[in-house]
Formats: structure tokens, sequence, C-alpha cells
């Protein structure tokens, strides 16, 4: 008999947290149905979600543990699988030995990652690539305000009377938020755009700051120079409510309009504009993405514009807020549920005794109390030789992680790779042994939206294969290792056990989420969740100012490289694409990477719209079709990262923030160069 | 109305007039089309003008009817349909992307207010089995203000709107009458690929074009589009075009032929026909 159902889930992309439904005919996927009573979706998607079931039906689609024999994979049994990987990670010893986690995995996934390095390896190295996007915000935001996740909800952006984005090419990074922008935008709001590039949001915007990449403390010091001078501050605000005002206040003070266009190259009058706008309106959101984070200040970055929130009381309140955009389905909560080399879940410290007792006593077991190392980290002690092991579920750093070459060196110089994950990626490619994963359609759990709403993915159809999903692989391995504590009938026990140890999430049961989720911060079975943080109060008590001075970034053009590279992502692409370039509609839209220059530039090197070019830097060479256009301003070429034949990340730079440790993807210096004509 | 049509659906199923019922179910507060094969399942039976029944399923580019009628050709399916439903049956059956033989209609009528809400001409289908005909919405006041305005006007308005897009597809991809295996949005001789936002204003037009006479004005083009483009504007425009120089009207009748796909070979357009 027919069986047609549709399975509502998340979208597996961005961090918006689109619902929609998996359409299923006698358990076959035949299709995506947008939700139309869904908060932020309401019955829209973007080109990403609507073809969301082509990647899960591809047939390159892992189906069998693999394992290399003789430089090639063959097939193996899952029994044989799970006993090479068991007796090699007994071989090693804790220091030896890394985990890289997954923003593509559920919570529950996540979490049984940092369990297993915590509890079976005995080691703190558990990172993922979190550490690449938004590492900066957990530790900036963390410092200002207590908590380092978006402070608003995603609908609340369309009642704001000015909405200030800097570094965040919402409309093609975040579709279904820029869709709130743009409602706001009608309504009224007025909309200041901070960044190098033209993106389709600064049509639309009333302030274009376009801002010399890597100067986004100066220009945000600007903007709080004028507020000062001028006695906009909100003085009740600042009294009540923060500290550290005296420090901000010193070091603002020669931020002048004047000084601040010397560095970031925008004209005073329109710096002074933007404070006027930002600082005047009754519900002001400030909205960031990677262009913040992803710079050796990153951490500078995301605190400066926690300043500007604080120095007008913009947080705390509907509409207004310091509102970091994640990248993905889950990298919110792969963070939250402690997947990170200092944290357990919750962001509770693992340097902190009373947490390090608690998990024990929880897990009964001993565990590490030496904080591990993250994923730049990882790399450098794999190509130095002292890690030997590496586990990685989910993730592609082989394209992901900046200065690839080095990636490439460092993973080939460990002893044992194993890589679970539904394709054979870059990454894969290099593994001694491969287990295959499922994708988001074959399992059941839960995502966290970037406006910290956790929501139930569900399984629609069977795995392919003999795939399995991660959380089973995960028990099979940790039971195998003679490991107690990892016996779960299914991802909502282990839901059950995260709230158990994790306060934020301590009201979240798969019972109370069914239909649309609950923010966190959400301590207890009655608590109805958090639409903003910070109401009356911050998560640390007071909202702290730090004066923040700025420095340029890590590495400038000089005479041998004369352009500053800036690397980012197209509405049709995602991250390594490993899904997006198994998608027909996506892959028709933009089938190759290319690098986009300015025209000015183009002509005074003489390249053409669709020439190839190499483009070079300390590190790499890569050959990449050109996109002559205004997009770009002189001095300055913006390549995708998502694409291996022209890999982005074998330019840039490794070097990273001293605290938060992300790399500066945004920029490096590079040189253009023609190639030469065939004889 | 929603116990009257249960009993309906039941007495269909129970009577072996169909074998299963295809029809709109609540789930966790969520409305989603299902095929309902047990009596006790219809507790969940329900009906709303904002939730379609059914969409081209994509990659296959095949309607769920047509999927369903491929695996079970000989089954009997009960589908509850509003009158856009039905009139997206009709114009599907007509252009052979479904076979009407094994559909049993249950037609539901909507209120004036939903008719209002959905900005629908014709909030009914042809025999409705529950709710009375109310009169449907013709007048748009986006249409009239635009109709009252200069060229330069209008155009400035399309541009500052169409310039919104993001590339999504939505309006095609909810569309039940976008079915086409080479979609002509798609192809760079109507508007460069790769690029947002897309070329205006051929990238919305060819599409406006291509439905002139497909169109059957249930606006889910407008209510899929992320960025709130006016899509219905121009549909209904288009349309309205259609009914005065043809005399047609898409979506009434299986056996009503399409001028568009006749009058070059069979009955060529008289000149000065309207004149």
């Amino acid at each position: 008999m027919i069986e047609y159902k549709n399975v509502l889930t998340v979208c597996p992309y961005c961090g918006c947290g689109c619902n929609f439904y998996l359409q299923v005919l006698d358990g076959e996927l035949v299709g995506i149905l947008p939700c139309k009573s869904h908060l932020v979706s309401q019955g829209k998607l973007c080109i990403k979600g609507w073809n969301a079931a082509d990647f899960v039906i591809s047939k390159d689609r892992l189906t069998k543990p693999l394992m290399k024999k003789n430089g090639k994979f063959v097939e193996i049994s899952w029994d044989e699988a799970l006993k090479v990987v068991t007796e090699k990670l007994k071989q090693y010893s804790p220091d030896a030995v890394a985990v890289l986690s997954s923003a593509k995995c559920t919570n529950e996934e996540n979490y049984l990652m940092m369990k297993f390095a915590r509890a079976v390896l005995k080691t703190n190295s558990v990172d993922h690539c979190a550490r690449l996007c938004h590492a900066s915000t957990v530790v900036g935001l963390g410092k200002t305000f207590g908590s380092g996740a978006m402070t608003n909800s995603i609908g609340e952006l369309e009642d704001a009377d000015c909405i200030f984005v800097i570094g965040s090419n919402t409309t093609e990074q975040h579709p279904l938020i820029a869709r709130y922008i743009m409602r706001a935008r009608a309504k009224g709001a007025k909309l200041i755009v901070a960044d190098p590039r033209l993106i389709p949001l600064t049509q639309f915007a009333d302030y274009h700051l376009r801002q010399r990449p890597g100067t986004d403390v100066a220009l945000l010091n600007g903007l709080m120079n004028v507020i000062l001078k001028e006695g906009w501050e909100d003085k009740k605000f600042i009294n009540e409510r923060t500290e550290g005002f005296a420090e901000l206040k010193e070091v603002v003070k020669k931020y002048t309009p004047e000084y601040v266009e010397k560095i970031t190259g925008i004209p005073k009058e329109l710096i002074m504009e933007a404070a006027r706008i930002y600082a005047q309106a009754k519900s002001a959101s400030l909205v960031y993405s990677m262009g913040i984070t992803q710079h050796t200040t990153g951490v500078d970055n995301v605190v400066s514009c926690s300043n500007l929130a604080l120095l007008t009381g913009n947080v705390g309140r509907p509409s207004t807020g310091v509102n970091p955009l994640r990248g993905q389905s889950n990298v919110q909560g792969a963070c939250d549920v402690g997947a990170l080399p200092n944290v357990y879940s919750g962001y509770q410290s693992v340097a902190d005794e009373n947490t390090h007792a608690k998990f024990e006593k929880a897990w009964d077991t001993e565990l590490p109390s030496q904080p591990g190392l993250t994923v730049v980290e990882m790399m450098n002690e794999a190509a130095k030789g002292n890690l030997k092991a590496i586990y990685i579920m989910g993730e592609n750093p082989m394209l992901s992680d900046p200065d690839i070459h080095q990636v490439k060196k460092a993973l080939e110089n460990l002893e044992f790779l194993v890589v679970q994950d539904i394709f054979l990626t870059e990454t894969a490619q290099l593994a001694d042994l491969v287990l295959p994963g499922t994708s988001y359609a074959e399992r059941d759990g839960t995502f966290t939206a970037t406006d910290r709403r956790v929501q139930r993915i569900r399984k629609a159809i069977e795995p392919r294969g003999e795939s399995k999903p991660d959380w089973q692989i995960i028990c099979a391995l940790a039971r195998k290792m003679g490991s107690k504590g990892f016996e779960y009938s299914s991802p909502a026990e282990i839901m059950d056990e995260i709230a158990s140890v994790t306060p934020i999430y301590g009201g979240i049961g798969y019972e109370r989420i069914e239909d649309i989720g609950l923010q966190w911060p959400c301590p207890s079975k009655e608590h109805p969740g958090t639409p903003y943080l910070h109401q009356g109060k911050f998560s640390r008590g007071k909202g702290k100012f730090f004066g923040i001075e700025f420095k340029e970034a890590a590495e400038l053009p000089d005479a041998d490289y004369p352009f500053i590279l800036t690397t980012g992502r197209t509405i049709f692409h995602y991250h390594t694409g490993t899904m997006t370039r198994r998608t027909e509609a996506l892959n028709r839209e933009v089938p190759t990477g290319y690098v986009e220059i300015n025209f000015k530039d183009a002509e005074k090197l003489n390249i053409f719209e669709g020439e190839i070019v190499s483009v070079k830097s300390r590190r790499g060479k890569i050959e990449v079709k050109v996109q002559v256009t205004r997009k770009v301003p002189e001095g300055v070429i913006f390549i995708p990262f998502h694409f291996a034949e022209s890999p982005a990340n074998a330019l840039t730079n490794s070097a990273f923030d001293p605290v938060a440790k992300i790399p500066e993807y945004k920029v490096c210096a590079v040189q253009v160069e023609k190639k030469p004509s065939l004889p | 109305m929603i116990e009257k049509l249960k009993k309906l659906a039941k007495e269909y199923l129970v009577s072996g007039k169909v074998e299963v019922i295809f029809g709109l179910r609540e789930k966790d507060n969520h409305l989603a089309p299902h095929i309902f094969t047990k009596v006790e399942e219809l507790d969940s039976l329900v009906v709303s003008p904002q939730y379609p029944l059914f969409y081209t399923c994509r990659p296959s580019k095949k309607n769920i009817i047509r999927l369903i009628e491929e695996k079970y050709p000989d089954i009997k399916i009960g589908v509850i349909v509003k009158g856009c439903e039905e009139r997206a049956l009709i114009e599907l059956a007509k252009r052979n992307q479904i076979e009407m033989k094994n559909i049993e209609i249950l037609g539901v009528a909507c209120s004036r207010e939903e008719a209002v809400e959905c900005k629908c001409p014709r909030p009914y289908p042809n025999h409705p089995l529950l709710g009375e005909k109310v009169e449907g919405v013709f007048e748009d006041k986006n249409i009239e203000g635009l109709l009252n305005k200069g060229w330069s006007e209008r155009l400035a308005f399309w541009q500052s709107q169409l310039s919104k897009c993001i590339k999504c597809y939505g309006c095609r991809n909810a569309c039940p009458l976008c079915f086409c295996q080479d979609c002509a949005m798609e192809q760079e001789l109507w508007s460069k690929i790769g690029e947002i936002p897309p070329e205006i204003p051929m990238f919305h037009f060819i599409r406006f074009y291509h439905l002139a006479d497909r169109c059957i004005e249930c606006g889910e083009c407008e209510k899929a589009c992320p960025m709130d483009i006016p899509l219905l504007t121009i549909s209904k425009q288009v349309r309205k075009d259609v009914k005065e120089l043809f005399n047609y009207e898409s979506g009434l009748d299986v056996k009503q032929e399409s001028p568009l796909l006749t009058t070059l070979d069979e009955m060529p357009m008289k000149e000065g026909a309207n004149e």
C-alpha cells in the first residue's frame, strides 16, 4: 500500500534553522516542501534549501567502511573496521590523539564525540570548524556579556529601527535572515552596511561604509568617538548596567573621524552620519559574521561590536543586540554541547575543578584536566610528529583550513587517520580508514539554529547501504574500546543526558521541542526558553567595556604581493562543496571557482573576463577564472573557498588570533599574474 | 465543516469508492499533505486555504500525483481540493502531466474572508461538496495603482522589486504548473546564470510569459518569495490579458484547449479582433 509522508526537519545548510518537509514516497526521498508555519522560514527557502534532497540521493554516497590497502581503498565489514580503529586508537597516549567533531552533525552526536574524546581517549583535544568561523565570538562576547551567542532572535530584526550589518553578506550566507532585514527596511528602518565589497545588501543600504579589509576596530572606535563627542551615549544604561567605561572612553578619544578615514578609507562624513543613525535609533540591531571574526584581531573586532552596543544601550531589549550569524546548520549546537578543547557542554570550563568533578561523577570515569588542542594547533602538532592519530567526523580540513599545503603535510604525517563522512571528501581520501555516516535525512536528533533555537531533525528515509548514524558509530566504537556510558537507545535519551549536565539546556527534552523548538538558556522543564539575552542583567552580571586599539592584519600587501585577498562564500554553494557540488541546480549556477577583481586593476594587468590567471601568496599558488567587477574595490580581490580545483585556502594565512586561535581568512597579501600566452 | 469533511472522507474510504484520501494533515501544530489510508487517521485531517496540497517534486520535476499514478496505476485516490487546487489538477491533466481517471475530487469551497486573504478570483471548485460558492476577488490595489502611473515610475517600481531577488527559484518550485524538464528560467539565453539579483526583468518575465495560459492564480509563487516580491500582481495582469485577448481561462475544463497551443496551426488569430 502507498506510504506517502512529509517529514518535518531542519535544513542542513546555514544556521538560519529553516524547516522544511522531506517528501517521502514508499521510502524514497522525492522532494522538498517548505513549511509555512515555521517561525523563520514561513514557507520560503533559499536555493540551497530547495535543493537539499539532491546530495542525499547522490550516487557518490559512501555505503560501506573503506580501508586503505596498498594505497587503494577496499571495502571492509563494520566488525573489521571497528576492530582496526579500536586497536589503533588504543596504541596512543592521550597527548598523541585528537578528534574533530562536526557542525553538520547533531547536538547528540557532538556531545557523544566530545564525551568519546574525554572519557574514552582521555584527551581534551576535541574541536571543530567553529574554530574557523566564530571562535572569536565565543571568546569575545563571553568576555563582554558572559554569553557567546546571538543575543536576539531572527524575527526581531524586522522591528528594529536601525540595522547595522558589518562583515556579513547576509543575503548570500543567511538568505532567510536577510529577509527580515529587508522587511525592516520596507517598514522604514535605516540600514547601515560596512563591507569592503558591494554585496546584495549594499544596494538597499542608507549608508555603505566601505572599509579597507582588516580595519574594523578603527571603524567601530570611530563611530564611538563621534557618539561620545556628540553626547549620544546612553548614560543611564552605562551607569546601571556596565563596567569599564572609563577605559573605553580613554581609548576611543584619538579615533576621530579624520583619523579613522585615514585608516579605513571611509569618508569622515559617512562615519559621522552612520554614528548618528545608529545611536539615535530606538532599537538598533548589530549583525555580524565572518567579516568580523576571521581576523588575527577577531576577538578585538567582536569586543568592539559589543562596545558599540553597550555604549548606546542596545542590548537586553527586543530588536537590538549583537547578533553573530552562525554559518552551519548546527555550529551553534556543536559549541553548546562542548565540542571545544577548553569547555564541556554549556561552556563549562574544563579547567574548573567543580565542573571537572561533576563530569567525572556523571560519566563515572577519570577525565583529563588540561585544555586540549585547537584545529590549527592540531595540524601544527601533527606536522611536527607529536600528534599521531586523528579521528575526524564530518569535516573537510583539506579545503576548509587555512594554508592547505601545510594541512596536507600534517595529515600525511599522521600514523593513523580515520574519517567518518557521507562522501569521500578531499580529507577522506587521505584517510587510512573511512567510516560511512548518514545524512541529515537519515537520522533523528537536534540542531541548534543561530538564534539558539534547539529544533528537531527527523529521520525520513533509511540509511544508504551499510552507512550508520554517527551517534551509533561513536557508541559502537566506545563500547568496543571497553568504555561504559555509551548505551543509548535513541538520540532522545542522549538529549536527556545533555540536559542533566548542561544548565543552559536543562529544560530541553524531545517532548518539548516537537513543534517549534526552544531557545536556550532554558534551565528547567518549566522554563519557556529565552528569545533575547541579557534582559535586566547580563549573563556575567554587568556588561563590560574594553578599550581596544586598532592593529593591522598579520600580512599586508607590499611590492611583491600587492593585492589583499579576502575569501568567502556565494549563495549557490556551501563550504567545501561536498554537498552543493553534488547538486545539479547549484552547479549549473556556479560550476567552478573564480576571482573577483576590480575593473581598474584588470585594466592595469591587461586581464579580461573569463581569462585564467594565477594568484600567488607566500604559501601557495592557484589558477582561477577572472570575473571583472565593481564588487571589489581596487587593490582587493575575492575568491570563494568552495572549489578544490582553485582552492582559496592554498593562499590564505594561518596566522591566528592569539586568544580565539581563529585564522585570518579575510586578509592576506597576494599577487595576480597574467599567464604567458602560448607561443 | 471539517467534521462534515471527515465524515465524507470516511464514507469514501469505507465504501471503497476510493482506496486512499489525499489531503492535509496536522501534526505537531504544522500542516502538510498526507495520504490517509486508514479511517482512524482521518482525525488529523484539516483544510486550510494557505496550504497547497501538491507541488512539483524535484529533482524528478513531476507532480506527486503523477509519481503516485506511475507506481500505482490502478489505485483510486480521493483528493480533497480547494478551488485553486482543482484548477491545478485540471490544467495538469490538460497538459498530460497527470491522468484524471483514478481521481475522485472532493471539492471544498473557501469563505469570502479566505478568498480576500489569498486575493483569489475563484475561491471554489466547479462542484463543491462542502461550502458555498462565494464571490472572488477581482480588484488588485497594486495593479490599479501601477496602471495609474507612468512608464518610468512603473519600471522603477519593478526594478526595485526585482532587484531584491535571491534566485531561490521558489516562485517556480512552488508553482503547481511549473513542470518543464528544461526550465526557461535556467537558460542562459534569457538571463545570465550564477548572479544575484538575476537579470532584470527577463529572469522573472520569462516565467510570466511561459505561464501566461497556465497560471491558475493560486498565488503560491508570491507566497514562496523570501523577499516579498509582489509576483501575483504581474500574473493577474497577464491572466487578465489572456482572458481579454482569447476569452480563455485556465483551469476550468480539461477539454478546453489553450489558445496559445492552438492558434498558430489551427485557428489563426484574427488581426484586430479586439478593435
